[in-house]
């Protein structure tokens, strides 16, 4: 497949690998936003789901381990006009990046975050993620993981996210949709996918995952917040997949941030009169 | 000479200690007089002791005296830990009731400021009264104090201060001496402000548009600055969930064009560190602000000290150049502050301003001329000026001949920005080739020796040669300049350097100035002589010693003449 975002950087995932169909939604999803290139910004963390912005010729900031959130915010802050996507793994965003997760699903930016789920740390060669099953072995946790696996749907529902989704690599064209979806949304937007790890992890592969997920079906209210959660917690028997829950009501923190607007801060001047009165404010002058 | 008193105002926090002593710094500039302020206090939000200490001068003041003339206790609990601190023929004006013997000490003065506070209508007024009372010591008339009262306060709550600082005047009417009376002077218009408020002004004036930190003392206090006096000038703030989110916000906002700040001390700054190396990597511009305190781990919040030196200059994995500014008083704050923001940029390298808990509270009068409003130099290219390869595609990381590469920013047609923290190619892409590794480490090494070049040399102040030298950086500028003066005056031939610049190093102008001394301190607020240990790796020379203090308070100017005296 080739297409207007297409960038002729190697690519260094395995054959086989989750990532390559999410990297072809991904594409899918912004070419039908019509944006330009130069006004997305993808931005990750680090991992081998990290590396899809190289291959999407936009705007790249490719940060540290867990804090691709706290550098979208701030891009977002500096320039509302930027359209801010965010692309990562489960160990990513749900480990290392854990609080920033948490507390700007409160702040409510208007960011799309796509979170490639496949309860592994890969390129770090099969340590458990946090998203991992309990039982399921990794190569630091021989006897297998005793931890409850991290709910991520659950606790963005919790917290009151706009717009909650889970998608599947292996649908380009579904995972797509859900990915526009999540960009028009205004606000906070997430969209967690399962996703094989096909080296690393034999038990969540593309049968499993096929043989557990299902749509939601067309009646499913997604404005039902309690109903959402119940949805959230299914995962033993069968996931659902498709958007669990949106509102559209809650104003973006953009919009309740005062000082966030036009013009971007790269273009906001330091006028001299202006410090000159700033300082002034410092004079003692006899009343 | 001339005048040199020294006022304590004490009390425990939620007394008003702040609110009397910056009303007294204004009293001293409302007469013609020079101040210098400290405050010293507790971690805690109620209770405890606290003191704001203002030394009034002639002349400018740089550095704080440890024995109080004058000292208005509000809490007569605090009496034992004050009598040691008081000088001989100093007085202490003490909160006691009416009747209630308070000490045998013939300098202290038993006042019912509470009483009296009550009798004025506003039980919470004792500062008030107090302030009135220290007033009428200094021989400042009640009617200049009712002229400065109302620039604090408003309506009725001025009017209630003003019958309170007029009861502790009358109060004092006989009963305290005036053997401290300020000569008369012309007023002259000053800045008053703190360290931490010229840093932030400095900041602001040097264009910075994005400030965010999470609170820790002596750190929140800039924090707070920014988003006060920032909004109004274009910055946004934002408080962050942790100082790591801090630093890659910052980050964030400055590879979208923003020149960006955080604020924090030197727990919050090592949370940073790894975002630091980002910034070393991304070679995007950020400037971080660091107020030391005592360590390790969370060591006394509220106090002074410098040991973060050698932590600042190597902090952030991997190899990248930094530049670390030390302002030594509030002028130098707001200064180096704004050169902060332009070097950053100029380089596209991280900037710490390293301070700390002293300067950030010291408050002193400054001459409005060291304060003016300096250019701000933006340096974001834009369409033809974009480095681009073959194909048209910007080259963020283009190889320059300095290493400064020209810095474009998201959202202009035609160019899409790429930043990678792995090692990247010159378009910013993820590389793993080694040749393409060794030219990218030698072009920010290059940035680094650019950098260098604009080395802020250190300031010497005394005779070009001699018998002993004093070096310091950062806060403690203006007690080793008076205890320079000190020595001179006790036959000691002195001269003092200063380094508001750490890193990159002055080496050759600080190895040029040793050679030219018999002996040279350093003086620094820790305990392993970081300063000492520096000049050591930097000029492969060795000082005589240093004058360490690691109390948590800052060094006063008697006492580090003294530590000389006995060294040499």
């Amino acid at each position: 497949m080739s297409g207007i975002f297409d960038t002729d950087v190697e690519n260094a995932w395995c054959p086989g690998c989750g990532n390559v169909p999410i990297l072809n939604a991904v594409k899918k999803a912004l070419e039908r936003t019509g944006k330009p290139r130069h006004e997305i910004v993808l931005v990750s963390g680090i991992g081998q789901a990290a590396k899809l912005p190289h291959h999407v010729d936009v705007n790249v900031f490719n940060g540290l381990h867990g804090r691709a959130l706290p550098a979208a915010l701030a891009i977002r802050m500096a320039n509302p006009s930027l359209t801010v996507v965010v692309t990562s793994g489960d160990g990513d965003i749900y480990g290392e990046g854990g609080n920033h997760f948490v507390h700007n699903i409160r702040r409510n930016p208007d960011i799309a975050v796509f979170v490639h789920d496949n309860q592994v740390y890969g390129l770090t060669k099969g340590q458990p993620s946090p998203t991992s099953d309990p039982g399921w072995t990794g190569s630091l946790q021989r006897t297998g993981v005793i931890s409850g696996p991290f709910p991520p749907l659950a606790v963005a529902i919790a917290l009151g996210c706009g717009f909650v989704a889970r998608g599947i690599a292996a649908d380009i064209e579904f995972t797509a949709d859900l990915m526009f979806q999540a960009i028009a949304h205004k606000g906070f937007a997430l969209v967690d996918i399962l996703q094989p790890c096909v080296t690393f992890n034999k038990k969540n592969t593309y049968q499993w995952y096929g043989k557990m997920a299902y749509k939601l079906p067309a009646d499913h209210d997604a404005a039902d917040r309690v109903r959402a959660f119940e949805l959230s917690l299914e995962w033993e028997e069968r996931i659902p997949i498709g958007v669990l829950y949106r509102r559209e009501d809650r104003p973006c923190f953009e919009e309740l941030h005062p000082g966030v607007g036009d013009p971007p801060l790269h273009a906001r001047e330091t006028p001299p009169d202006a410090v000159r009165d700033l300082l002034r404010k410092r004079l003692f002058t006899l009343p | 000479m001339g005048i040199d008193v020294n006022i304590r105002v004490m009390g425990g926090a939620g007394q008003g200690v702040h609110t009397a002593g910056g009303l007294l710094c204004r009293l001293a500039v409302a007469t013609g007089h020079h101040l210098h302020a400290t405050q010293d206090y507790m971690s805690r939000i109620r209770g405890g002791r606290n003191s704001y200490s203002v030394r009034i001068r002639e002349i400018p003041v740089r550095a704080g005296r440890p024995q109080a003339d004058i000292v208005l206790s509000l809490d007569p609990g605090h009496l034992p830990h004050i009598l040691s601190s008081v000088s001989p023929a100093g007085i202490v004006v003490c909160d006691l009731p009416a009747g209630e013997a308070g000490s045998a000490d013939p300098r202290v003065i038993a006042t019912p400021l509470k009483e009296l506070s009550a009798s004025s209508g506003s039980p919470i007024l004792a500062n008030i009264v107090g302030a009135g009372i220290v007033a009428r010591a200094l021989g400042i008339p009640p009617e200049m104090v009712d002229r400065v009262l109302t620039l604090e306060f408003k309506g009725d709550f001025l009017e209630k201060n003003r019958v309170a600082a007029r009861l502790g005047a009358e109060w004092a009417q006989g009963r305290v001496p005036d053997s401290f009376r300020l000569p008369e002077r012309a007023f002259q218009a000053r800045m008053i402000l703190a360290g931490n408020e010229a840093l932030v002004l400095g900041a602001i004036a040097g264009g910075c548009k994005f400030a965010v930190g999470y609170p820790m003392t002596p750190g929140s206090g800039i924090l707070l600055g920014l988003s006060v006096d920032g909004p109004p000038l274009g910055l946004v703030f934002e408080q962050a969930e942790d100082e790591i989110a801090a630093l890659n916000m910052a980050i964030g906002a400055s590879y979208a064009g923003a020149r960006a700040m955080v604020a924090t001390s030197g727990g919050g700054f090592a949370l940073m560190v790894e975002a630091l190396s980002l910034a070393g990597m991304l070679e995007t511009p950020v400037v971080v602000a660091l107020g030391m305190r005592p360590g390790p781990a969370t060591g006394m919040p509220t106090r002074t000290g410098q040991e973060e030196l050698a932590f600042v200059r190597s902090a952030g994995h991997g190899e990248f150049p930094r530049l670390v500014l030390s302002p030594g008083s509030v002028e130098e704050a707001y200064a180096l502050a704004h050169h902060a923001m332009e070097m950053s940029e100029a380089y596209q390298v991280p900037c710490i301003l390293l301070t700390d808990q002293y300067l950030a509270d010291t408050v002193v009068d400054a001459d409005p001329g060291d304060f003016p409003a300096l250019p701000v130099n933006r340096r974001i290219v834009h369409g033809n000026d974009v480095p681009r390869d073959a194909k048209g595609r910007y080259l963020r990381y283009a190889f320059a001949g300095d290493g400064v590469s020209p810095m474009a920013v998201p959202g202009e047609p035609g160019i899409t920005v790429v930043v990678d923290s792995d090692e990247h190619t010159e378009d910013g892409h993820l590389t793993e080739d080694h040749a393409v590794r060794i030219a990218m480490v030698e072009k920010r090494i290059r940035k680094g020796e650019a950098l260098e070049m604009e080395t802020l040399p250190p300031l010497l102040s005394g005779p070009p040669d001699g018998e002993v030298l004093l070096i310091g950086f950062g806060s403690t500028k203006g007690v080793i300049a008076e205890a320079r003066e000190i020595l001179s005056a006790g036959g000691v031939s002195a001269a003092a350097v200063h380094l508001r610049q750490v890193a990159p190093f002055p080496a050759r102008a600080v190895s040029e100035i040793l050679d030219r001394y018999r002996t040279a301190f350093t003086v620094e607020n820790n305990r392993t002589g970081q300063l000492a240990r520096l000049i050591r790796a930097e000029t492969g020379r060795e000082v005589s010693g240093t004058i360490a203090r690691f109390d948590g308070l800052p060094f006063t100017p008697e006492e580090l003449a003294r530590g000389v005296k006995e060294r040499r």
